[in-house]
């Protein structure tokens, strides 16, 4: 088809002085396929839309220059009227003349000016059309991990209508639950009992996930229990798989006979009725191998307000920095302090040693400047927050970068809060790092949100934006291994080929596989090679 | 969710422009609602923090978010603009908005400079608009213009080619009607650190809090001592400026790690700078950071224990008496540079806002919810809390609460029909 | 080509590093062209080579801090591609350090200024200014 360009070239209210506008326009007339050159003042206001509209439909064009401002803040309005007036938003190029070349220099820039522009009207000829399209997904959601995070996004989900399935790898529901139990009282006889109820929800237990392929809003996983395998599909992935702690055996001499139990044997402790013989003196430590938790900290200090409240024992809580960067830690930090638990800050690790029957503490406190030994009937010990089991196993069948500590979800800001770099998959809660409760609640929210976002009735995506040729592609994997995104699959084109296939919803527009493709059989309509070398090309050949 | 129901956010800083998207992209339509001629908050001040990889501040991620909201037409954004009153119930909110006389009109102003050109006074009463504002705009300063000040003068509407410029603006009421429900996401004041005197912040220049840090490197890309130009070679960072005091039970989040990322910075820009940090108990957890803490501590000194004064020392340099916990004594120090790193305060005006919405404020200022563990929902059905104006946050958090908030707002819309 | 920069931005970082710099007023040398990428991973050795043979006198692939990359590898795939370009230059007997990559992001405008200005420096001093 003929092309016919339209140019649009703005001054931005007469400002950009040092661009001779009359002059490119001159220039810019005469080539062939462009219909008009136009100079107007404000193209962003209502004004310039008339001037577009008119303009537009009276000349038929199908390819739209406009040279203004930056197209971070004008590409999108500009875009959604050419498609008002039936023109597809793709066939517009813009060129930057104001931030990038009218305020980016001194003095005269027309002939920087004039060059930005037939950069861009060398890519607009080069231009398709992309069209946008519905796209049936299916919008059932797995969860996978039956805690506490598990099963109240669940709640969540199934509260909206969404269908949800909660796999836990145990055999009951609740996680960390049932050790926590003291904290978190009758929740989870409640919260068990609720997702039992909900008709949206299918509870698997014993049941883990074997194999994920596919993409967002068509995943097909496999899931396993005991021997059997079952192939299901699901629109979109949540892991909520928690953490568990170990305590680093280094660290302390655990000899039978001497009294370290870790923070879950506390709580249970806790929750059983209180011993005859109570401890007089109760120790807790961290900071020892992982000064960088947030859990020790609120773990203790929760502990031992409940210890003072029920044993009356003396506590001391040995510590290189409680970590009180959570809504509420500060206040329960004085508030331990106000109920006569003793904090003693180190700045070398302290020796534990066993002391008939006890436990014995040498340490230096800094604050005292004075060493200082205590013998505890209990010691509470340090536990490391680390991912749970099977997280590694997990992220490399999902094919998932973890963050340097091993928990999931890549350290990329982009990222945060719940998205993996596959759409569709998602983390929440403590399975991707030491949240503590407030952030792990938001988690669930935000997940909710992202699944209403990406799996509600009617959405819609551009087609074909980035393309495989089929008849190109010669299936060497490359572009599958590739993609940051996991968007792109293997596919049977006829009987006899197979070839690479880009899911347009899971695509994330990067180009990577385009720039790697060694048959170069992909397309990236708006960034394709030849509309770049188009650019390159424009450069200094006026 | 009936598509004449809009939603109100109150406070385009990060946490607010995270709400606006997240109803927006989700269908709804939103007023957002900003009391500064720009939108951004605190954080488009915030510099980037990378040496050779990136520190993971999450600084950069508003400029990305700032130009998706400009110009999403589902949003509409009303700049020097706050709610002054409201009636009404879940799901069927009349919002009253008064707005500021803006002498130019941000919708009308393509920022060609050309008012700022012809401004006569000094210093110019038409000011551009820092480099991240949104909307991009001028705007004139009340105190300096000659017309508002009742003299003759209309030299910058003789060139605004777009008649942006009205003299005549009254402040503007206007009212939003069928709101289903609102979001506050106000944000926070920084702590002000002349409260504590024996800090002499603002009277001796190379006094500088955080934020000032920030700002310095946002704006001209690298640290330059105030007092002289030179560059820095002894920098102090005291922490806990303002936060886990008598006024301020809480840790403010995020003080401890912006002050390790801004030192290492420095250390990174400056290699011979010497980096001292004092602080109480350092908060280093959270996602990926232990690694970089463990590499910062190869350049940066921590000091335990905070300074209680910095005084005047010959050539513009400063003394700081701090107790070094760690050797048991009183020692000074002398710096050129010393950096307080400041909490996150409630903000002044949350105390208006909370009466004019009818929701609580907690014992620490800041919003209060409903129930605790329950962060969003205040007292009030509709009414719902997204940032730091809740509780002190950093970014990814905050980020994070806002798109819980929009959530929860959506929901419970959903059920009250 | 006449003595022209050509610098590949990244839309997520460089781009917007590159607007924030006209609008604070940071300048730098009229001979810088810009053109826009998704992502600086889009970038092939083929549009740098290109360049170079159309007549740029350097060529600048820009992308987010090493760990920023909204697609995680595309900075690290670009890096790369550079580095490698620059082997096949020197090859030719063409200087390699015509072509180069940083790192920034969105909000560090100076960044940018400074990568466009050590780009001309290096240029000037090796005579290849025209």
């Amino acid at each position: 088809m003929q092309i016919k360009m339209g140019i649009f070239l703005c001054d931005c209210g007469g400002s950009l002085k040092n661009i001779d506008f009359p002059k490119i326009s001159g220039n810019l007339e005469n080539l062939e396929d462009v219909a008009f050159v136009d100079i107007s003042h404000n193209l962003c206001l209502e004004e310039g839309t008339r001037a577009i509209t008119s303009r537009v439909l009276t000349e038929n064009v199908n390819r739209v220059v406009i040279a203004a401002c930056s197209p971070e803040f004008c590409e999108r309005n500009f875009a959604g009227l050419l498609e008002k007036l039936r023109l597809n938003p793709n066939l517009l190029s813009l060129a930057n003349i104001r931030e990038q070349c009218s305020w980016a220099h001194e003095g005269d820039v027309t002939g920087k000016a004039l060059e930005l522009i037939m950069m861009a009207a060398d890519r607009a000829q080069l231009l398709q059309p992309v069209e946008t399209k519905e796209i049936a997904v299916n919008n059932e959601v797995l969860v996978v991990g039956g805690g506490f995070c598990g099963m109240k996004s669940s709640l969540e989900l199934s509260q909206l209508g969404i269908r949800t399935t909660l796999i836990e790898r145990e055999s009951t529901l609740g996680g960390k639950l049932r050790e926590l139990e003291g904290f978190y009282s009758s929740q989870r006889e409640t919260m068990i009992k609720a997702v039992e109820k909900e008709e949206n929800i299918e509870i698997l237990t014993s049941t883990e996930v074997a194999g994920v392929e596919g993409k967002i809003g068509d995943f097909s996983v496999r899931i396993r229990k005991g021997k059997k395998e079952t192939l299901r599909s699901f629109g979109a992935i949540v892991f909520a798989t928690g953490y568990k702690t170990e305590v680093a055996a280094g660290d302390f001499p655990l000899k039978p006979g001497v009294n370290i139990i870790s923070q879950e044997r506390l709580a249970q402790l806790l929750q059983a009725p209180t011993p005859e013989a109570k401890p007089d003196t109760v120790g807790f430590i961290f900071d020892l191998s992982d000064e960088n938790s947030r859990f020790p900290t609120l773990a203790t200090l929760n502990s031992a307000l409940t210890v003072k409240q029920r044993w009356g024992s003396e506590i001391y809580v040995f510590c290189k920095n409680v970590k009180v960067d959570s809504e509420g830690a500060e206040k329960l930090y004085c508030e331990a302090r106000e109920q006569g638990v003793v904090f003693l800050k180190f700045d070398e690790k302290p020796t534990i040693s066993a002391d008939d029957g006890r436990v014995k503490i040498e340490a230096k406190d800094v604050l005292l400047g004075e060493d200082v030994t205590l013998t505890c009937n209990l010691v509470v010990a340090e536990e490391k927050f680390l991912p749970s089991e099977g997280t590694k196993g997990l992220s490399s069948l999902l094919k998932i970068r973890t963050d340097p500590q091993g928990f999931y979800q890549e350290e990329n800001v982009h990222l945060y809060p719940v998205s993996s770099e596959r759409k569709g998959v998602f983390f929440i809660g403590n399975c991707r790092g030491d949240l503590g409760l407030g952030r792990v609640l938001t988690d669930i929210f935000s997940v909710v949100a992202k699944i209403r976002e990406l799996l509600s009735p009617g959405v819609v995506a551009e087609v074909d934006r980035v393309k495989v040729d089929p008849q190109k592609c010669v299936a060497c994997l490359t572009c599958i291994r590739v993609c940051p995104h996991n968007a792109v699959q293997l596919v049977q084109i006829d009987s006899e080929k197979v070839a690479a296939d880009i899911s347009q919803l899971a695509c994330d527009r990067c180009g990577i596989c385009a720039a790697i493709c060694p048959a170069k059989a992909i397309k990236f309509e708006g960034y394709s090679d030849e509309q770049i070398l188009a650019q390159i090309k424009a450069i200094g050949a006026s | 969710m009936k598509a004449n129901k809009s939603i109100v956010v109150i406070g385009g800083g990060i946490a607010g422009i995270t709400s606006a998207l997240e109803l927006a992209n989700s269908g709804s339509t939103v007023y957002l609602i900003e009391k500064e001629a720009q939108i951004g908050g605190k954080a488009a001040s915030f510099c980037c923090k990378a040496t050779e990889v990136c520190t993971k501040c999450s600084a950069c991620l508003l400029p990305q978010r700032l130009s998706e909201v400009a110009t999403h037409p589902q949003i509409s954004i009303l700049t020097n603009s706050t709610v002054v009153g409201i009636n009404g119930e879940l799901g069927n909110f009349r919002a009253e908005v008064w707005q500021k006389p803006q002498y130019i009109s941000p919708q009308k102003c393509v920022a060609c400079g050309l008012c700022a050109e012809v401004c006569p006074t000094t210093p110019k009463a038409i000011q551009s608009p820092p480099p991240e504002a949104v909307p991009y705009s001028y705007s004139i300063d009340e105190s300096q213009c000659l017309r508002l000040k009742g003299k003759r003068c209309n030299l910058c509407r003789e060139v605004c080619p777009t008649d942006a410029i009205a003299f005549a603006q009254k402040p503007e009421g206007r009212e939003l009607n069928n709101v289903g429900a609102i979001i506050v996401a106000t944000g926070f004041d920084v702590f002000n650190a002349r409260e504590i005197g024996c800090l002499n912040y603002s009277r001796y220049p190379n006094v500088l809090t955080g934020l000032d840090l920030e700002k310095i490197f946002r704006n001209q890309g690298s640290l330059k001592l105030p007092s002289n130009g030179g560059k820095p070679k002894k920098v102090a960072f005291i922490q806990c400026v303002g936060s886990r005091d008598e006024n301020h039970g809480y840790c403010s989040q995020v003080c401890c790690k912006y002050a390790i990322r801004l030192a290492r910075l420095i250390t990174y820009q400056t290699p011979d700078a010497e980096v001292t940090i004092f602080y109480i108990d350092l908060q280093t957890a959270g996602k990926g950071f232990a690694q970089f803490y463990k590499e910062c501590q190869e350049s940066i000194r921590f000091i335990r224990g905070v300074p209680i004064e910095i005084l005047e020392a010959p050539s513009d340099e400063l003394e700081v008496r701090f107790e070094n916990i760690s050797q048991g004594r009183v020692e000074r120090e002398n710096f050129d540079l010393v950096a307080l790193s400041v909490g996150i305060a409630p903000r002044k005006d949350s105390w208006d806002l909370a009466k004019v919405l009818g929701i609580n404020l907690g014992d620490d200022g800041f919003f209060d919810t409903k129930e605790p563990f329950n962060s969003v929902e205040t007292n009030v059905e509709g009414i719902f809390l997204a940032g730091a104006c809740q509780g002190s946050k950093d970014i990814p958090d905050s980020i994070a609460h806002g798109i819980s908030a929009a959530e929860r707002a959506m929901e419970v819309l959903q059920r009250c029909k | 080509m006449n003595g022209e920069i050509v610098a590949f931005c990244c839309e997520h970082s460089a781009y917007v590093a590159a607007d924030a710099a006209g609008k604070q007023g940071l300048h730098c040398p009229e001979n810088l062209r810009i053109i826009r990428v998704p992502c600086a991973g889009r970038v092939d050795i083929i549009h740098i080579l290109k360049a170079v043979e159309e007549g740029a006198v350097a060529v600048l692939v820009l992308g987010c801090e090493d760990g920023l990359c909204q697609h995680l590898t595309g900075n690290v795939r670009a890096k790369e591609r550079v580095k490698y370009s620059e082997t096949l230059l020197k090859e030719i007997g063409i200087d390699g350090r015509r072509v180069a990559m940083f790192n920034l992001a969105a909000n560090a405008p100076h960044k940018f200024i400074q990568a466009i200005n050590e780009m001309n420096e290096r240029m000037k001093e090796s005579g290849e200014e025209k």
